[in-house]
């Protein structure tokens, strides 16, 4: 099979930028909505996805010729869970307070679309090493959009960066943007840049080639 | 459904009382103050100038007759006639020169007598070319043998008025060219209890109806009893709009004494003219979608066409003539009696010419005219008006972004919405456009004169009403 | 000689989008000049700010995305003069911008430009400005009381709604806190009737909103008359419920929008979080209005009645 011969530098780029799960697959937008009120809590919610993405690859890429057909979703989730249970624990442990403002978020991990595509689209066909890079990829990805919208939302809407305050004393934040509306309205911005930026490079791309293009 | 059937009481019982009323007090200074027929939606297009009516209201019908007249082979509806003369041959007024041909078929006749020049292709009504007889007047004015009418319409056999109907050559003269004797004949199985006559004249610009009731009223009632007559109908009904008091006071007069013959004065308003307009304003009946007004026992017809049904009735006439509106920018905007098929290059010359620069010509008013392609065009059995734009009127207006507002929905007279149909119209999307009844569409215009944003809404509609035509003759065939 | 062609109709009436625009403008006006009187230069700062960004940003956009520049249609300057009258006067200069922002580009720019948005621009940019910042868009922080009577300059206040005492002939008049646009009902009345005189909107929408807000208040036990002249109900219910490109083309579908508007301010008032709710209000009047065009289509002239009773059978 030659997608199997793919090299692992593409594996991981494809994550991060070719099918970034956020901004190209637009997969798991529950939970990028919703913790990106602030850089550090779309950061922690990036790490444990990243996390949990990098297991549950793993586990299942070793599994896949055991797992019957028929239950494969059941055995996925059952992995998946495992990872997001220990993610919890370990972040109720040593991060206290980024769980308290995470707090639902963590255990939906497990229902996080981008974890069981993953499963199922690559892990369940791939080898060991290739599923967990492609799950480090992902998840990069992951982190990477919603870390740049958290910090979009954290700056406009607090005035700050990582608790860092960016804009000056003088600053009146503008509430909508850590509301649920303002969620949204960064995210289709970004998704829009995103798309521009694509769109400019394919076009690049296909002139480089001389292709005519009506 | 309980609430439509008290509606339709209430107003039906209003219809009623307005009727009862109206033939008590028959005086034209209360009709005036009574509430007076009409439909929902329409515009009131060019109100402030009294629709563009006033530079030729008050000028008298003069007859013009030019030294060519190129007649078209195809005024009607239907298959064009087949010439029936050659070149060289010499007519004389009322002659055969082309022979109906097909169902809808027509004769056409020659307006002048003289000697024909030319049998040949030309733009003439429409913009496709089309065979055309070209005649050089040679101002004798002889009239063909054998033209005889039966006399008096009241005691004339009454089997006889439809075949002389035909024979004159009648067609819908207010636009439409619907051969009148098909448009006579009652399909089997249905019924006629009221004929309306148009008069209503709500188009701009136009006065030639108006005149013509004005001046010849005893030929528009004369026109009405013969088609009652033939009918068989008791009820005849003449309709007038209240801008026309001049006009409703000489029909009065003439219909007075006639049987079954009244008039009903319209709201001025425009489409008050079209066919299911007035029948609603009359009646009070609908005509079902996509049906004939003969579905609900009425038959509408133009005030112009009944005055050539009286001609060809009472003298045998047939039609060679019409009154026709010239105005805009011409110096003398006139109403004239122009033979059938002159140029109309001609007949804007005996108007004095133009004014200032022409920018565009229209054949009919200006919401449902169609813009002559050059002066060599004629005039047909339907042509009402001849208008003339100057270049700042004329030029094209540019479409901008529809802002919804609504404006062409209010407007509609047959409750369609124009917005939304026009987005399915452009798309090319006919299976929706029909769905939202595009094919009930009238082309009146309302919703493209009031639209702000000057979008050409009626254009869309009649080009996906042909296009939807076609596809369906393609489907039989 | 060159003729023109095209099809029918040949003449078209004079109303077009610009004179439709600049027929509202002049109907705000009173408005905005009763708005100035009481509440001084800031107030026709803000108006000012707000205008001109509006039109900027609109011509900027059409700039940068290449397309005709149609700033001349006057929208723009509509949505940023109803935009400044929906400010207080205390705004800081950097509202009304930020406003124009959100209604211009954000709302009206993104989804197609003048008649595609399909909430009302204004609105939008004052929900947005609302949520963002409450403490200066309402309350006693915001709202200045007019400087005419009392010679005191920039004093806040609450509103009637929340808990400011004036007599009627104030709260017709203007003499209150409030937003720059909202205060004087007799402008707003004034504006009314030009546009009602011009047939620039129909009486329908502004008429059922306001009877139907009316009718409940009263049946929840207000004061109809009081509850109507405070807050921004008639200013909303006159300028903005009409918005064209917003509310529904059909008649029926108009009566039902308002409707549904009066009820909505009449809940959001007496029952909701907060003490006003025209703008929530009519952006969900907005949101409904495709569906309500789609239903209430207007009736068609010799509709088969055969049809009827087969669509009944069917639904």
């Amino acid at each position: 099979m030659a997608k199997n011969q793919k090299s692992l530098s593409s594996v991981f780029m494809n994550g991060i930028i070719t099918e970034n799960p956020t901004l190209r697959l637009v997969l798991g937008t529950c939970p990028t909505l919703a913790t990106t009120t602030s850089a550090i809590n779309a950061l922690g919610m990036g790490a444990a996805a990243t996390f949990v993405l990098i297991g549950s690859n793993t586990v299942i890429s070793l599994l896949r010729n055991i797992i019957p057909d028929k239950v494969r979703i059941p055995a996925f989730i059952a992995v998946i869970c495992t990872f997001v249970t220990i993610v919890q624990m370990v972040m109720q442990a040593f991060l206290p307070s980024l769980y308290e403002s995470l707090g639902m978020f963590i255990p939906l991990i497990v229902v996080n679309c981008i974890i069981l595509a993953r499963a199922e689209a690559f892990a369940s066909k791939n080898g060991v090493l290739a599923s967990a890079v492609d799950g480090l990829g992902m998840g990069l990805g992951f982190t990477l959009a919603i870390t740049v919208m958290g910090i979009i939302r954290e700056l406009i809407g607090n005035g700050t960066v990582f608790g860092i305050n960016l804009l000056g004393a003088g600053y009146e934040p503008m509430l909508l943007m850590v509301l649920a509306p303002g969620g949204f309205l960064v995210f289709g911005g970004v998704l829009a840049v995103a798309n521009l930026i694509t769109a400019r490079a394919e076009k690049k791309k296909k002139d480089e080639k001389g292709v005519i293009h009506a | 459904m309980q609430l439509s059937n008290g509606c339709a009481i209430i107003s039906g019982g209003i219809l009623f009382i307005r009727a009862t009323l109206y033939h008590l007090f028959n005086s034209e200074r209360l009709v005036l103050y009574l509430p007076k027929y009409s439909f929902r939606g329409g515009i009131h297009p060019m109100h402030h100038e009294h629709e563009g009516k006033l530079p030729s209201r008050n000028v008298p019908i003069r007859d013009f007759v030019s030294d060519t007249v190129c007649i078209p082979m195809g005024m009607h509806l239907g298959a064009p006639s087949k010439p029936c003369v050659q070149k060289g041959d010499h007519v004389k007024i009322g002659q055969v020169i082309g022979e109906p041909v097909g169902g809808l078929g027509l004769p056409v006749h020659s307006s002048v007598s003289g000697e024909v020049v030319a049998i040949e292709e030309r733009i003439s009504t429409g913009a496709a070319p089309a065979l055309c007889v070209t005649i050089h007047n040679d101002f004798q004015d002889e009239w063909v043998e054998g033209i005889k009418g039966y006399g008096n319409v009241e005691t004339v056999d009454p089997s006889v008025i439809i075949p002389a109907i035909k024979n004159a050559g009648i067609c819908g003269m207010g636009g439409a060219s619907f051969p009148t004797h098909v448009k006579l004949s009652i399909p089997e199985g249905k019924t006629c209890d009221t004929i309306i006559l148009n008069g209503a004249e709500c188009e701009t610009f136009l006065t030639a109806d108006f005149r013509l009731m004005v001046e010849y009223p005893g030929k528009v009632v004369d026109g009405l009893r013969a088609i009652m007559r033939a009918l068989n109908v008791k009820r005849g009904v003449i309709a007038i709009e209240d801008n026309k008091p001049e006009a409703v006071e000489a029909i009065r007069k003439a219909a007075s004494g006639r049987e079954g013959v009244e008039v009903a004065v319209m709201r001025t308003k425009y489409p008050q003219g079209g066919e299911k307009q007035l029948i609603r304003a009359i009646t009070g009946r609908k005509v079902p979608s996509g049906k004939l007004p003969i579905e609900v026992s009425t038959i509408v017809t133009n005030v112009a066409t009944a005055a050539a049904i009286a001609d060809a009735v009472i003298d045998g006439r047939p039609l060679i003539d019409r009154i026709t509106t010239i105005t805009g920018c011409v110096n003398k905007p006139s109403n004239l009696r122009l033979r059938i098929g002159t140029i109309i290059a001609d007949a804007i010359g005996e108007c004095g010419g133009f004014s200032e620069e022409p920018g565009k010509i229209v054949m009919g008013g200006g919401m449902t005219g169609f813009a002559a392609p050059n002066m060599e065009i004629s005039v047909a059995k339907a042509s009402g008006g001849i208008v003339v734009y100057n270049e700042k009127k004329a030029r094209s207006v540019e479409e901008s972004p529809c802002i919804r507002c609504a404006r062409c929905v209010e407007a509609c007279p047959i409750g369609l919405d124009p917005y939304r149909l026009k987005h399915y119209c452009d798309k090319g999307d006919l299976e929706s456009a029909k769905a939202h009844n595009v094919m009930d569409c009238i082309l009146c215009g309302c919703c493209s004169y009031n639209c702000p944003s000057r979008r050409w809404l009626t254009a869309s509609f009649k080009i996906t009403k042909e296009a939807i035509a076609l596809e369906a003759r393609r489907k039989k065939s | 000689m060159k003729l023109y062609l095209s099809t029918a109709p040949h003449i078209r009436s004079e109303q077009n989008t610009q004179s439709l625009m600049r027929d509202v403008i002049i109907a705000l006006l009173p408005t905005t000049a009763a708005g100035i009187f009481f509440f001084g230069l800031s107030a026709a700062m803000v108006i000012a700010l707000s205008v001109v960004s509006c039109v900027l940003f609109e011509y900027l956009w059409q700039r940068i995305t290449k397309q005709p520049i149609r700033i001349s249609d006057l929208s723009a300057a509509v949505t940023g003069l109803i935009l400044g009258l929906n400010l207080p006067s205390t705004a800081p200069w950097w509202m009304p911008v930020i406003g124009a922002l959100f209604a211009i580009v954000v709302t009206k720019q993104l989804f197609g430009g003048i008649g595609d948005n399909f909430l009302n621009p204004a609105l939008v940019a004052r929900a947005v400005l609302l949520a963002s910042w409450p403490a200066r868009m309402t309350g006693a922080t915001a709202y200045a009381i007019p400087t005419m009577w009392s010679g005191a300059d920039a004093v806040t206040s609450a509103t009637p709604l929340a808990g400011y005492e004036a007599s009627t002939m104030d709260l017709f008049l203007g003499n209150i806190p409030g937003t720059i646009g909202e205060v004087c009902k007799a402008a707003i009345l004034l504006g009314l009737v030009y546009m009602l005189v011009r047939k620039v909107i129909t009486w329908r929408i502004p008429v059922v909103f306001l009877a139907v807000f009316a009718v409940l208040s009263l049946l929840v036990g207000e004061n109809p008359v009081v509850e109507l002249l405070s807050g921004g109900v008639l200013f909303g219910a006159v300028f903005m419920a009409t918005d064209y490109t917003t509310s529904p083309m059909t008649p029926n579908g108009q009566y039902l929008y308002a409707a549904l508007c009066g009820v909505l301010v009449c809940v959001i008032r007496n029952f909701g979080a907060y003490p006003e709710g025209v703008t929530y209000a009519i952006l969900i009047g907005n949101i409904v209005t495709p569906l309500l065009d789609k239903y209430s289509r207007p009736k068609l002239y010799g509709k088969p009645k055969k049809e009827k009773k087969e669509a009944k059978a069917n639904g």
